[in-house]
């Protein structure tokens, strides 16, 4: 994760020798220029940032063009060119992924793709065969090719999306900022998307690439007009790779299976797994005891068999319990309560502004502007939500993120950084409990905040008095914005799009 | 002499005027004190670190004892006294050590070695605004003596305490001399502190108040150190009207108390949370918990509940409860600091621990969690900074440490498990782990086929054959070097 940096400003151009490549990927890629604006978690009533950035996208059939999230993240203007055609093109988003950085656009004036085709997918490509990399890199503004070899093949961490791994190649061609979205070409074919690389400081000649199933994925989950998020089986497991514990599980005969270690309460293993359990085959594919399975004649964690899968599909484990063999079958689902470490990019983020008082829900962007400023006792909390379930509990933490200084909070100001707990005696599970409760007929509104420390109170006559006051002073011009915006959508989507680092 | 001097450093300002000793003989009252230092390795709790050594100041006390910083003798290996300007040593033993308060007092193993040294006394408390000197020694033994200014008198961190005792800011351009900022603050040849911190950028410092040094020199008179005593409490200032409406507080003064430890001075005398703490001993706290002292003016609860009186001796608090005010009685002592699950400090001993089948286990200290620098509470694993930061919640039972598994030594025996770190241990067998003697117990007596281990996170559980663990321990001892499997 460490230095990895996303490729906006990009485009590749590849030459593997055969001129068919480079004709084709002439034609169809292209150059997108995004202007975007980034919701500033400090000020969470500003409209944000506006920057400007580059990437590269290609045609895919049927007028698609693909690019990466990033590229297009907190998008307020896209324009897309190509490299015939000095003319540029307005287009929009049609879906994006940020769990796995993938987004595809569309341009409605014809005229774009006149002299077009479209560049096909093609498969993994083998290790230290070459690949061609299109892009519109930093250095000049016209289509550049690099070329390198298939380094590695594996599981990595997709950072757009804050927490996201799945299988990525890494390639050794010069990829830099501007490759982002590009075409990474072998035989005429796609085989990847240039999408995140290393600064030159940390590592040298690493560039990563979205390979084809994930982008097959993509394209065929948006076919029924949505996007939604990847699956997870929410459970940890570990390899039963000791002969102590194959006893006392009772598979001492046997060397499959991994055995299940904790199954997460309200995830698709709940009510179908339990601790305990060993995993024997997944799929039909035998587990090894390190949690390998064989797909297509290569090893891969199990894992992989849930991710090529979409919300709804079932997986089929062949399962040792308590001495007895059993089958179940899971429908599965996202992960609901690992989202609140992935970065949120479209919604704006939501508030409550209470005589100088900012309750925002707990994300994974607020601790990012908070870092410094957040309490022990709240990165505590952060990092154990879905491992100590606090979900159940609280599904969705409010935080008092800051203190507007004003007469009416004077001695407020040091309180800021903390998990609210109850506001008037009504415990507060999510943002959506805040209003209700500040609306209590009360003469003294207290907040209470978890840990020792005292409650804030403000006196409500001087609050009414005084948010006219504060929202005119820090140009807030709602008091909240508490609804979950439409494409947060409620039950397993997770949007988030993102800025990079 | 000395009238003349003062003026001219005050026009001079920061600059350090380093002077040879002349006729004050005042250099018979300071020697060298050079330390072996020798840190155990939390992380390898069976070795020690890299050794390395400081030298400091030390001050020659009447009765024939040297007082030092306890930062500058903590994990010493030996400890040695030198003679300025001759390299006469001499061994010396520590008599007494408070690392809360950072000093330590040290016996010559020859006595005679002091004689003809001059014992410094101590002088009165300094006030904000006062001068004085500091002292070091040059390589040819000879003193430099630099002008100091008191900057301020408040309460404020120890190296080693949380809580804070009362230290003197002072502003003094100190040459670099030794590794060590353990330089005696004098004035008028009397002994009025003890520089224990210092920044060369600002050429500020901090320096132990004469009256902290007195108070630890009583106490380890007597021949039985008992250190500072202790309160159990947080509290919050009680400045808010608002605040102070909704607790029903008094008209002024105060403080609203937030958690009270039961083993605490306060717990056992009968606080309780929520109610305000209106005076200790007589004296009135304001609403941000400061009293009048009568030597400094308004100063911390601090230092009147742990400086003034000593362990055992009686504190009275008024508290305001429900709008009543009701007088409650106690005894000062410092049980909510020593019977802790998870202790802060952990010098001069080897980190405890039992290696079972390759698996070691440690009980949790704040030096453990310190190992992982000075980003510990983001980079050690969660949980441990969770039973050490929020113990009072999370483990409020003292008797009850944290036994948990640091790493695994590879072998076939916990072939699987080796990628563990950082789990902390419930039970063995079934039988409730409190202690590392506990597990140690529970595997000599263990009896069944295997061992099952419980952990607080995943996996959850482990396990070991108990015959081929026993059989296999000495080959772990010594493909790995341990020079033991336990240390209790």
């Amino acid at each position: 994760m460490k230095g990895l940096f996303f490729l906006v400003l990009s485009a590749c151009l590849a030459g593997c020798g055969a001129g068919r490549q480079l004709h084709e990927a002439k034609k169809n890629t292209v150059m997108v220029e995004v202007t975007s604006q980034v919701w500033d978690y400090r000020l969470p009533w500003n409209p944000g940032t506006v920057s400007s950035g580059r990437g590269a996208g290609f045609i895919l059939p049927g007028k698609k063009i693909l690019t990466n999230a990033h590229v297009i993240s907190g998008a307020r203007n896209i324009t897309v060119q190509r490299e015939a055609d000095p003319r540029r093109y307005s287009a929009k988003v049609k879906y994006v992924a940020h769990d796995c950085d993938l987004a595809m656009l569309e341009v409605e004036d014809p005229d774009f793709f006149r002299g077009t085709s479209h560049l096909e997918l093609g498969g993994i490509p083998e290790l230290e065969s070459v690949v061609s990399v299109y892009g519109f890199p930093i250095g000049g503004d016209r289509l550049s090719v690099t070329r390198g070899v298939v380094s590695r093949i594996d599981y990595n961490a997709y950072t757009h999306s804050g927490r996201e791994s799945h299988l990525a190649i890494q390639i050794d061609a010069a990829i830099n900022p501007g490759n982002s979205g590009g075409p990474v070409m072998q035989d005429d074919k796609v085989v990847g998307v240039a999408f995140q690389g290393f600064r030159g400081d940390v590592a040298q000649n690493v560039g990563y690439m979205i390979p084809t199933p994930v982008i097959r994925r993509f394209l065929r989950d948006v076919q029924d007009g949505k996007y939604d998020h990847y699956v997870d089986i929410a459970i940890r497991w570990m390899p039963l790779e000791n002969p102590a514990m194959r006893r006392h599980l009772g598979r001492s005969e046997d060397r499959r299976g991994v055995v299940v270690t904790d199954v997460f309460t309200e995830g698709s293993s709940d009510g179908h797994l339990q601790k305990g359990d060993v995993l024997l085959s997944i799929d039909g594919h035998p587990i090894e005891s390190d949690g390998s399975v064989r797909l297509e004649g290569k090893p891969v964690q199990l894992e992989e068999i849930v991710e090529r899968k979409f919300a709804g599909d079932e997986v089929v484990l062949e399962v040792w319990r308590q001495g007895r063999m059993e089958t179940v079958r899971i429908p599965l689902r996202p992960a609901d309560m690992f989202s609140l470490y992935e970065f949120l990019y479209e919604p704006p983020p939501r508030y409550v502004v209470y005589g100088g008082l900012v309750f925002q829900p707990l994300t994974a962007n607020l601790m990012a502007v908070l870092s410094g400023s957040a309490d022990l006792r709240l990165k505590q909390k952060y990092s154990m939500f879905a491992l100590d379930q606090v979900y159940r509990e609280t599904p969705e933490p409010v935080i008092l993120s800051a203190v507007l200084p004003d007469s009416s909070n004077v001695y407020l100001r040091g309180l800021a950084g903390q998990i609210v707990r109850e506001i008037n005696g009504r415990r507060i599970r999510t943002l959506a409990d805040v209003e209700p409760a500040l609306d209590l007929p009360v003469d003294r509104t207290v907040v209470r905040f978890e840990g020792e420390g005292r409650p804030a109170v403000l006196k409500k006559t001087d609050v009414e008095a005084g948010m006219p006051r504060i929202m005119a002073q820090y140009r807030i011009h709602e008091r909240s914005r508490t609804e979950l915006g439409d494409r947060r959508l409620a039950k397993g989507e997770h949007p988030a799009p993102g800025k990079s680092e | 002499m000395k009238r003349f001097f003062l003026p001219l450093v005050v026009i001079l300002a920061a600059v350090t005027l380093a002077r040879a000793a002349e006729q004050d003989e005042p250099q018979g009252s300071v020697v060298r004190v050079r330390a072996s230092i020798q840190p155990y390795d939390q992380f390898r709790p069976w070795q020690k670190k890299a050794p390395y050594g400081l030298n400091g100041t030390g001050v020659v006390l009447p009765g024939g004892r040297v007082l030092v910083t306890a930062a500058l003798v903590a994990n010493r290996t030996e400890v040695g006294l030198e003679k300025p300007g001759s390299a006469e040593k001499c061994p010396a033993q520590v008599e007494a050590i408070d690392y809360e308060a950072n000093l330590a007092l040290l016996r010559p193993s020859r006595p005679e070695f002091l004689a003809g040294f001059r014992g410094l006394a101590l002088g009165p408390a300094l006030r904000a605004g006062d001068d004085a000197e500091v002292w070091q020694l040059e390589k040819n033994g000879e003193l430099l003596r630099s002008h100091a200014e008191i900057l301020t008198v408040g309460v404020g961190r120890y190296p080693n305490d949380e809580a804070g005792f009362l230290q003197y800011g002072v502003r003094v351009s100190l040459p670099k001399r030794d590794d060590s900022y353990t330089l005696p603050l004098i004035r008028q040849n009397q002994l009025v502190g003890m520089v224990m911190m210092y920044d060369r950028d600002s050429q500020e410092g901090a320096a132990i108040p004469g009256p902290m040094i007195d108070r630890f020199l009583q106490d380890a008179g007597d021949g039985k150190y008992e250190g500072f005593p202790t309160l159990g409490v947080s509290w919050s200032p009680l400045r808010d009207p608002l605040l102070r409406e909704e607790v029903s507080a008094p008209k002024t003064g105060g403080i609203l108390v937030t958690r009270v430890n039961p083993r605490g001075t306060a717990g056992r005398a009968g606080l309780v949370e929520g109610d305000i703490l209106l005076a200790v001993d007589g004296m009135k706290l304001d609403e941000d918990g400061n009293y009048r002292d009568p030597l400094y003016g308004p100063t911390a609860i601090g230092n009147l509940v742990r400086v003034r009186p000593k362990v055992g001796s009686r504190a009275r608090f008024l508290v305001s409860r429900m709008g009543k005010e009701i007088e409650l009685e106690g005894t000062y002592d410092r049980r909510a600091r020593d019977e802790v699950a998870v202790p802060t400090l952990a010098f001069d001993s080897p980190p405890r621990y039992v290696v079972l089948g390759g698996l070691v286990f440690q009980e949790l200290t704040g030096a453990y969690l310190q190992e992982w620098g000075d980003k510990w509470s983001e980079r050690a694993p969660q949980r441990l900074v969770e039973y050490f930061v929020f113990q009072q919640e999370k483990r409020p039972d003292p008797e009850k440490k944290v036994v948990f598994l640091s790493q695994v030594l590879p072998a076939p025996i916990n072939l699987g498990y080796q990628q563990y770190t950082g789990l902390v241990l419930e039970k063995l067998n079934g039988k409730e782990i409190r202690s590392l003697e506990e597990l140690a117990r529970e595997f000599d007596g263990a009896s069944d086929r295997e061992l099952l281990l419980e952990f607080r996170d995943d996996p959850g559980k482990l396990v070991l054959d108990t015959a081929e663990t026993r059989v296999k321990q000495e080959e772990i001892q010594r493909s790995y070097g341990l020079p033991a499997l336990r240390k209790l």
